[in-house]
């Protein structure tokens, strides 16, 4: 444990040191999970797509009803009685609008960004000033308007080095939140104690509120966290939630969709299924269905969120839903890693779906008839 | 000849035992031999004259007349007491074992005998305490839990469920005292009768409740009459959610007026205690009522369940409207849920002009409640309170940093204590 604290505070340094990923272990009770930070290449500008972002918001399947469910953590401290109102159509079609715009108000997925690059420019260096003061002296810009990311702190050290405030610093130093971090942010029990009680959404919120996106903490407390998830295929918890985006877009990156396959498949979800494909796609651009599952996105986004399942479904649904079922197959032959229990869920799911297809085949016939 | 051989013998041993045993002073009464008269043993006297019964009318009797009036029945009354309890035939103020009376005969092989046993110092005092305890007019002490609206009185009691109807028992009913009171009214034959009068209501908390008013000549035949014809006589009443009513309300009945308002989950009831005995007999949590004008309890009642049953279902209310229910939750971000909608919606150009859509307005008949102006606090115009707010924003958070301090280093201390270590208390001194 000594020598993971020793690691742990000097992850700056060993940033400074080399530009290689470094990888640390955390060995926890019963998994030990690596957390892997997004290295290499820039996430942002893919995850920013609006291709990309569309599908994501599609695969956190938003239901209403949990999107706007009570918190404990809201401002109000006292319950109110409900209000009515007496709506027409057109007044209640636009305030389904300002609902759904709240909505993707609350879902706004928290950015994925690299890690910030250690900010390490000396401005200048004068040993005349050693011994002068004990103390570090530190200058800020407090020009009206200047954002804080982009305000000029720089700091005079005691032997004489007049160079750019590092990022710890500049955060303390504008007043963000709290300087001291949450218990369960330092120890790792606490923390692991969390994540096997299922509480991924208090978590994730923690550590947005706490800390900014572009920090090494931040990265490795969230690629902690999707992995755990991963692991235990919890993503149910965090549908609907702001933070499944970022999940998804995590797994998908670094190639451990397969999890999240075979739950879609098992909970029969082919749509959503294809979505994900054409999300590797868009990322990796390595699939040999690839092309299909794209031209497929097209026709899958304008179709509703399914929530529940699906009793009766018409003759588009249907064609649709085969088209979904060929590409799903294809790629579980060629690209997945868990092939035998994707292609049971698959069987299991092309079963069930003819039973389906059969019965509104039918009920359309006997109505039809009548 | 034996018989009178006996009566020597008692005659000598008297004199003998004087002279012999020389006893105490106290003994100073004189053998009157020569003389003698005949003094009556008598085993009658005043208290064996009559029965208990009849001594006991003769001290607390109260006559007639005073007892049509109400004498003698109540604080200050004396008590008969049953100057029998406590005792036991064979034991008395000498304490002896009676075989045959209050012990067996035989007692395994042996054969019991007449002896004195030692005495029981404290039977006096503890026949006086149980017959001490018969005699003062005790209060009825209730627990907490049984206890109706103040101390031993029967409104906001409990009084169980209705009495079973030829096939049909009442499960889960349980019915409430409202008002139990005598009346007196004037007879032309019998002159001043009492009479008593209950109301009650009775409920399963499931919706379904009913009150019922009772007449009789006794407290407790009046109440089950009440509890009975409430049981007859129950309603059905639909409940939102399972703990509040669908809208709010206004009714009266007499010169009661009632304003009933809808709340939230966990507001309680904040209104009459009548018209809560009522809401938990119907099963309703939250609510508040305002009364206005008399607060006749009878009057009350009816104006509440009129009120209940003109109210009117989400469903119906979007059908006489014609227009979609929709439903804001402040705690859900004041999502719309749409709650009832009708078979045909009305557009805007068929809602006319002065028609009322706000929907408290319009399920109060256009009745607006007064919202009384608030006044600021008499300190609050004192001259002297806008300089006492600007010295205490000093110190106005120091509470929840005291807090703070607390919980980050266990106790209260500034950060730069670990660097700058404060001198301990003894040393100084």
């Amino acid at each position: 444990m000594s020598l993971l604290k020793l690691v742990q505070n000097n992850t700056k340094s060993a940033f400074f040191r080399c530009n290689e990923p470094k990888i640390f272990l955390i060995s926890s009770r019963k998994l030990s999970i690596v957390p892997s930070i997004y290295d290499g290449e820039d996430p942002a500008p893919k995850f920013f797509s609006s291709g990309i972002q569309i599908l994501l918001k599609r695969l956190t399947r938003p239901d209403f009803a949990k999107v706007f469910r009570k918190r404990n953590n809201s401002n109000i401290s006292v319950l109110r009685t409900p209000k009515y109102k007496f709506v027409t159509d057109e007044e209640l079609r636009m305030e389904k609008l300002k609902a759904d715009k709240s909505a993707d108000r609350l879902l706004q997925m928290p950015p994925v960004v690299k890690v910030h690059k250690p900010i390490d420019d000396v401005l200048s260096i004068d040993p005349a000033l050693i011994g002068y003061d004990s103390a570090k002296y530190l200058f800020t810009d407090i020009s009206f308007g200047v954002d804080n990311e982009h305000r000029t702190i720089i700091e005079r050290d005691p032997d004489g080095t007049l160079r750019s405030c590092d990022h710890a610093e500049r955060k303390r130093l504008n007043q963000g939140r709290k300087i001291r971090e949450p218990l369960i942010f330092q120890d790792e029990e606490k923390f692991h104690s969390l994540l096997d009680r299922l509480q991924y959404e208090y978590v994730l919120d923690r550590a947005c509120v706490q800390y900014e996106p572009d920090e090494p903490t931040y990265h490795k407390l969230t690629s902690i966290t999707y992995q755990h998830i991963d692991l235990k295929s919890m993503y149910d918890l965090l549908r609907s939630t702001r933070h499944f985006g970022p999940l998804a877009f995590y797994l998908t990156w670094h190639k451990s969709v397969d999890n999240l396959m075979l739950e879609l498949l098992q909970s029969a979800d082919v749509r959503e299924a294809v979505l994900l494909l054409a999300l590797r796609q868009a990322l990796h651009g390595d699939l040999s269905s690839g092309e299909e599952s794209s031209a497929l996105v097209s026709q899958i986004l304008p179709t509703p969120v399914q929530l529940t399942k699906k009793e009766q479904l018409s003759e588009e649904d249907i064609q649709l839903d085969t088209k979904c079922i060929e590409c799903v197959d294809k790629y579980i032959n060629t690209n997945s890693a868990m092939k035998s229990q994707q292609g049971l869920a698959l069987q299991g799911f092309r079963e069930h779906y003819q039973q389906l297809v059969e019965l509104s085949r039918g009920l359309k016939k006997a109505h039809g008839a009548a | 000849m034996a018989s009178k051989l006996l009566a020597l013998r008692s005659l000598i041993s008297k004199p003998l035992n004087l002279i012999v045993n020389q006893t105490p002073q106290k003994l100073d009464f004189v053998y009157n031999l020569k003389s003698f008269s005949t003094t009556s043993v008598s085993n009658i006297n005043f208290f064996n004259k009559l029965p208990a019964e009849k001594l006991w009318k003769s001290v607390t009797s109260v006559s007639n007349a005073g007892a049509k009036k109400g004498r003698g029945k109540g604080a200050g009354r004396i008590r008969i007491r049953d100057l029998n309890r406590g005792q036991i035939i064979g034991v008395g103020k000498v304490n002896m074992l009676w075989p045959g009376l209050s012990a067996p005969v035989i007692r395994g092989r042996e054969l019991l005998k007449q002896q004195r046993l030692p005495d029981d110092p404290e039977r006096m005092e503890k026949l006086i305490k149980l017959r001490d305890s018969m005699t003062k007019f005790r209060r009825l002490k209730l627990s907490p839990i049984e206890r109706g609206w103040s101390g031993s009185r029967m409104p906001g009691r409990s009084i169980g469920p209705p009495d079973p109807v030829v096939d049909e028992e009442f499960t889960g009913f349980d019915t409430k005292v409202l008002q139990l009171r005598s009346l007196l009214i004037m007879k032309g034959t019998l002159g001043r009768t009492r009479n008593y009068q209950a109301m009650v209501v009775t409920g399963n908390g499931q919706g379904l409740a009913g009150f019922g008013i009772g007449k009789a000549k006794e407290a407790p035949a009046a109440l089950r009459k009440a509890k009975n014809r409430a049981g007859k006589k129950l309603m059905n009443f639909e409940i939102y959610d399972g703990h509040t009513i669908f809208h709010d309300f206004f009714t009266a009945f007499g010169k009661t007026k009632l304003y009933v308002q809808k709340k939230n989950k966990g507001y309680g009831l904040s209104c009459h205690r009548a018209i809560k005995e009522i809401c938990q007999a119907i099963g309703i949590k939250d609510l508040r009522a305002k009364l206005e004008g008399s607060n006749n309890l009878q009057h009350i009642v009816k104006a509440f369940f009129i009120g209940l049953l003109q109210q009117r279902t989400h469903q119906q209310l979007a059908e006489e409207k014609k227009l979609h229910l929709v439903e804001y939750k402040a705690e859900n971000q004041n999502y719309p849920t749409v709650v009832a909608s009708p078979e045909y919606v009305r557009t805007k150009e068929e809602i006319p002009k002065d028609e009322t859509l706000d929907f408290i307005q319009y399920v109060m008949n256009d009745r607006v409640i007064l919202r009384r102006k608030k006044f600021p606090r008499f300190f609050q115009t004192m001259p002297h309170y806008e300089i006492y707010l600007k010295k205490y924003e000093k110190y106005r958070n120091h509470e929840k940093i005291r807090l703070n301090l607390k919980a980050e280093y266990g106790e209260i201390k500034s950060f730069l204590n670990d660097k700058y270590p404060e001198p301990k208390e003894g040393k100084e001194e």
